[in-house]
């Protein structure tokens, strides 16, 4: 796993999984749909399996030796370790954003706890609607991006469109910190396990089809 | 041990079928895989490991079974479609770097003498290698990891016939050394240069598959003038075509003889190019 991780890093990285981690500055904008912040991520991951397709990172990948499972495991385990990091990067701009006056997110969801918890589930989607479509048929990966990504969006207006008529968001979750941290934090483990269950669901169902998929 | 033995390898897609392919690749053998264009032969390459899943058949790299072994095998076997076609702007040393980490088996020192011997730069990217160069780049990373066999896809299509040469030269240096290689191509001259024996598939079926002097001498080939065509040796013989000097055929060697005109000894190009005729 850890070699296939460094040949995720030295051959198949694009630029923008590195440049689109310093978008989590994107959480100091005052007023704004932070979600849209981790949407770029998901846009980085694209590049690197279009890149990988324009680079032939499958017929390479599958030469090594490694089980064809293998090469699914090291590129979605990537993807997380992106995401990760992409979160990790975004904690202390939402500290000092909170630290703003005033720190209201008049837009939608605040940059607080819950926040993040709502944005690991929304990983987590993105990597169970992605990865399966692209493992069907990694020479469609565009195919893949635009289902993925219109439901991403559904769910960022939706997440955001509840901040403003449902009880529980309004009220608790989209409050600064620390206000309300049990619930928040409930919403950050429930986030947590989502994302590690729905990315661990994307896995199974994309080594299966990619198993079975025969290499044109 | 065979190193490699297929047997009753098919597949089957809408509007091409591959079947009953069967062929062994012995110790230190040059085995040369032919057929026209779309025969088969990529399909059966990438179905020997797997890249392809085979509806039928039985394929075993060292008397072990592909599926079981895919991690031992893969360490033992180097498979080089062509040149070196995957992240064509990133330095070799890079690609090298990476490669490495996979086999426990990797002899740096040999790797080192490839590069020398093949006149590889490690900053160059393979963007930067002529063709002949990258299928040697390639060469040099399946041998460094001691691959036992080589499987190659058309590997000296595209070269100049001098980087050709080179490159069977090469194939003939590593078999002497013990190596294997099973390398499938059009250009029926690179295999009377160096195959020992031949697997030749036609429209997915095979046509043969045997020692390479034993197959050729199978056949006579024949040029005659026009006039001499009788009805009797239209029957008899093999990819009837016509040629600036009448016609060109080839016929069972046994039976050449019969129809009274001058006959060669057949190449391997001249038999393929009158059993696709048929």
């Amino acid at each position: 796993m850890l070699k296939l991780l460094r040949k995720e890093i030295r051959l198949a990285l694009h630029p923008t999984n590195v440049i689109f981690l310093t978008l989590s500055a994107m959480l100091m904008i005052p007023n704004y749909p932070y979600y849209v912040t981790f949407f770029y991520t998901t846009l980085g991951l694209f590049f690197l399996c279009l890149n990988g397709r324009e680079n032939n990172d499958v017929e390479f990948s599958v030469s090594l030796p490694v089980p064809k499972q293998a090469v699914v495991q090291g590129r979605i385990a990537f993807a997380m370790l992106v995401e990760l990091a992409q979160l990790a990067l975004a904690v202390p701009f939402a500290i000092l954003r909170h630290g703003m006056s005033p720190a209201i997110n008049e837009v939608g969801m605040d940059a607080n706890v819950a926040f993040f918890g709502l944005s690991l589930l929304m990983f987590g989607l993105f990597n169970i609607l992605f990865f399966p479509a692209y493992y069907q048929n990694p020479n469609k990966v565009g195919k893949a991006y635009v289902k993925s990504s219109v439901l991403l969006f559904l769910y960022i207006t939706v997440a955001e469109a509840l901040t403003h008529v449902a009880p529980l968001f309004r009220d608790q979750l989209d409050t600064p910190d620390p206000l309300f941290m049990n619930v928040k934090l409930m919403t950050l483990a429930i986030g947590a396990v989502g994302f590690v269950l729905l990315s661990g669901i994307a896995y199974a169902i994309s080594a299966k089809r990619f198993v079975a998929l025969d290499l044109a | 041990m065979d190193v490699l033995s297929v047997q009753g390898l098919g597949k089957a897609y809408e509007n091409f079928k591959l079947q009953d392919i069967r062929f062994t690749v012995q110790p230190g053998e040059i085995m040369g895989f032919i057929g026209r264009n779309g025969a088969g032969k990529t399909t059966t390459l990438k179905a020997l490991l797997n890249f392809v899943h085979p509806d039928t058949g039985d394929i075993r790299f060292f008397g072990l079974p592909f599926a079981e072994n895919e991690l031992a095998i893969k360490r033992r076997i180097g498979f080089v479609s062509g040149g070196v076609d995957y992240y064509t702007r990133k330095k070799l040393r890079v690609i090298t770097s990476v490669s490495r980490s996979f086999y426990p088996n990797w002899d740096e020192a040999a790797y080192r003498n490839y590069l020398t011997l093949f006149h590889l730069d490690e900053n160059k990217t393979p963007s930067q290698l002529s063709a002949g160069m990258k299928v040697k780049y390639n060469l040099a990373l399946a041998l460094s990891h001691r691959a036992e066999l080589l499987i190659l896809d058309e590997p000296t299509s595209g070269l100049d016939p001098v980087s050709r040469d080179d490159l069977l030269d090469v194939f003939l240096l590593l078999a002497k050394g013990g190596a294997s290689i099973l390398f499938s191509t059009h250009i029926t001259s690179d295999l009377d240069r160096c195959a020992d024996r031949i697997t030749y598939i036609h429209n997915g079926r095979l046509l043969a598959s045997e020692n390479l002097e034993a197959f050729t001498s199978k056949y006579r080939a024949l040029e005659f003038p026009e006039e001499r065509l009788t009805s009797s040796m239209r029957e008899k013989l093999i990819g009837l075509k016509p040629s600036k000097h009448g016609y060109t055929a080839i016929a069972i060697a046994k039976e050449a003889e019969a129809f009274g005109v001058e006959t060669k000894p057949a190449d391997l190009e001249t038999i393929m190019i009158h059993l696709e005729k048929e």
